[in-house]
């Protein structure tokens, strides 16, 4: 089995059995020497991108909203979202999505790993201007529902949360991005 | 790397139904050569150049997928000291008059790049539809800088060498004297050929107007416009969409009128794929591969 060893300034660091619990879309993380569960084709790809290590978190992790294929902005965790004012969120949350270890995506997780994040001196290497306000915070009133605080008029916030990367309870408990190298998206 | 799929993935039209393995231990050029054999092991090579996509079109196991992304080539000038040259607005639109953009494209491109006005391709959000590219004319680019300094170091990386040159002889053309340096933007240095792409959620402003021509910008090379980062403050302060959309038309076209950098074009982005292997780009140009598909 081949192991990325990614070209970019910012290489891959894998930690097995972490993140293969960890993932909450449509495509998990194996490693080498783990267990593959069933016998799928397999497509090999080569992507020399400096910014491959990010590809990989989009493919494994999953976010409030995505892009489709023309650009345009889709739904994906949230179903749908609704400004209150000019600085208040309401986003309704899906139900029926699981993460790749079986546990339920549900608004205490999705506001967890919004905490977590927080917490972070940088967490976007592509620039601090990702980073929400300190001040920023969540709440979930209701098994369906996130209000987001944004403490500030932020019109990129629907562009943040597209940077705002959902993993599972287990992984957040066994460490989430932190490594002995850093903290922030992709660092592991 | 090995990516499993999650079978139990809420939406079913992007559930996937391969294994996807990243292999970036082999060299690219072993890559390119190896997704063309039809006894090779790899199937999609993503970044290719043009030299690369002609090589992989000659074979007899793969393609060539051309994706109109939502990628942006521009130069940005070097106004890094109070009397850069590159302060003179008629400077900027000479070099934007010199050069022509569909020409570059078709020579050093080998056609695979999109015309567009400033930052925004047609039918994307913030396009505007009142500007045009900026046309060909050398006899104007003559005129407009027939007073400067006419040295124009052009600096850029390995894989836009072959842009930076075509660009280079179309201002020797319009009578600048154009050289080429590949590397960073660094010592002597008149237009970085950059590139950036939109991956954004419909907000170009945040990401390629930000990172251009923004004070929080990595490619920022002056003291900026302070009428252009209004524009981008007034962007970042409304979360209204469609007030957002008239600001982004509103940037673009103050791009254009004050030729804030050579705009030149939008490059698709090529991919090599196996035959018997379905994948679609993304214009955003995150490679997303929950959709790929192999043939029965």
């Amino acid at each position: 089995m081949n192991v990325l060893k990614a070209p970019s300034a910012k290489p891959l660091r894998a930690s097995p059995g972490l993140l293969a619990a960890a993932m909450s879309v449509g495509l998990g993380v194996a490693f080498s020497g783990a267990a593959l569960a069933k016998d799928y084709p397999t497509v090999t790809v080569v992507d020399p991108s400096p910014v491959n290590w990010l590809w990989i978190t989009w493919n494994t992790m999953e976010e409030a909203v995505r892009v489709d294929y023309n650009g345009h902005t889709q739904p994906a965790l949230a179903e749908s979202w609704e400004w209150n004012d000019n600085q208040t969120l309401t986003l309704d949350m899906r139900d029926d999505a699981v993460f790749q270890n079986g546990s339920p995506f549900d608004p205490a997780v999705f506001k967890r790993s919004f905490d977590e994040v927080q917490k972070w001196e940088s967490p976007h290497p592509p620039g601090a201007w990702l980073n929400f306000s300190k001040q920023a915070s969540m709440e979930t009133p209701d098994d369906d529902t996130v209000v987001f605080n944004t403490t500030t008029v932020d019109g990129a916030t629907i562009t943040k949360l597209r940077g705002m990367h959902v993993a599972s309870q287990k992984f957040w408990n066994q460490g989430g991005f932190n490594t002995a190298e850093g903290s922030s998206e992709g660092n592991w | 790397m090995v990516l499993e799929p999650n079978e139990e993935y809420w939406d079913s039209a992007r559930t996937p139904t391969v294994r996807v393995v990243f292999d970036n231990v082999i060299p690219k050029a072993a890559a390119v050569k190896d997704v063309g054999s039809a006894d090779g092991e790899i199937d999609i090579v993503t970044e290719l150049t043009p030299a690369e996509a002609a090589q992989v079109e000659d074979s007899d196991a793969a393609s060539v997928v051309a994706s109109d992304s939502k990628t942006v080539l521009l130069g940005v000038f070097n106004q890094t000291s109070g009397d850069s040259k590159w302060n003179d607005i008629r400077l900027r639109k000479a070099v934007n008059y010199a050069v022509d953009r569909q020409g570059v494209i078709d020579d050093a491109m080998m056609g695979y790049g999109n015309l567009m006005p400033a930052t925004i391709l047609e039918g994307h959000f913030g396009y505007n539809d009142s500007l045009e590219p900026y046309a060909h004319d050398p006899e104007q680019a003559g005129q407009l800088a027939k007073d400067a300094d006419k040295t124009v170091t052009i600096v850029t990386d390995e894989a836009h060498e072959g842009v930076a040159d075509a660009v280079a002889a179309d201002l020797s053309d319009a009578g600048f004297d154009a050289s080429v340096k590949v590397g960073e933007p660094t010592g002597k240095w008149d237009i970085w050929l950059v590139e950036h792409f939109d991956w954004s959620p419909e907000f170009p402003a945040a990401v390629v107007h930000r990172e251009y021509f923004g004070d929080t910008g990595g490619y920022l090379k002056s003291p900026g416009d302070k009428r252009l980062q209004g524009l981008i403050d007034q962007a970042m302060r409304t979360v209204d969409k469609d007030e957002q959309e008239e600001i982004t038309m509103a940037i673009e076209k103050h791009i254009y009128d004050h030729a804030d950098a050579l705009l030149l074009f939008a490059p698709q982005k090529l991919y090599a794929v196996r035959d018997g292997v379905d994948f679609t780009p993304y214009k955003s140009t995150v490679l997303e591969l929950a959709e790929t598909k192999m043939d029965e």
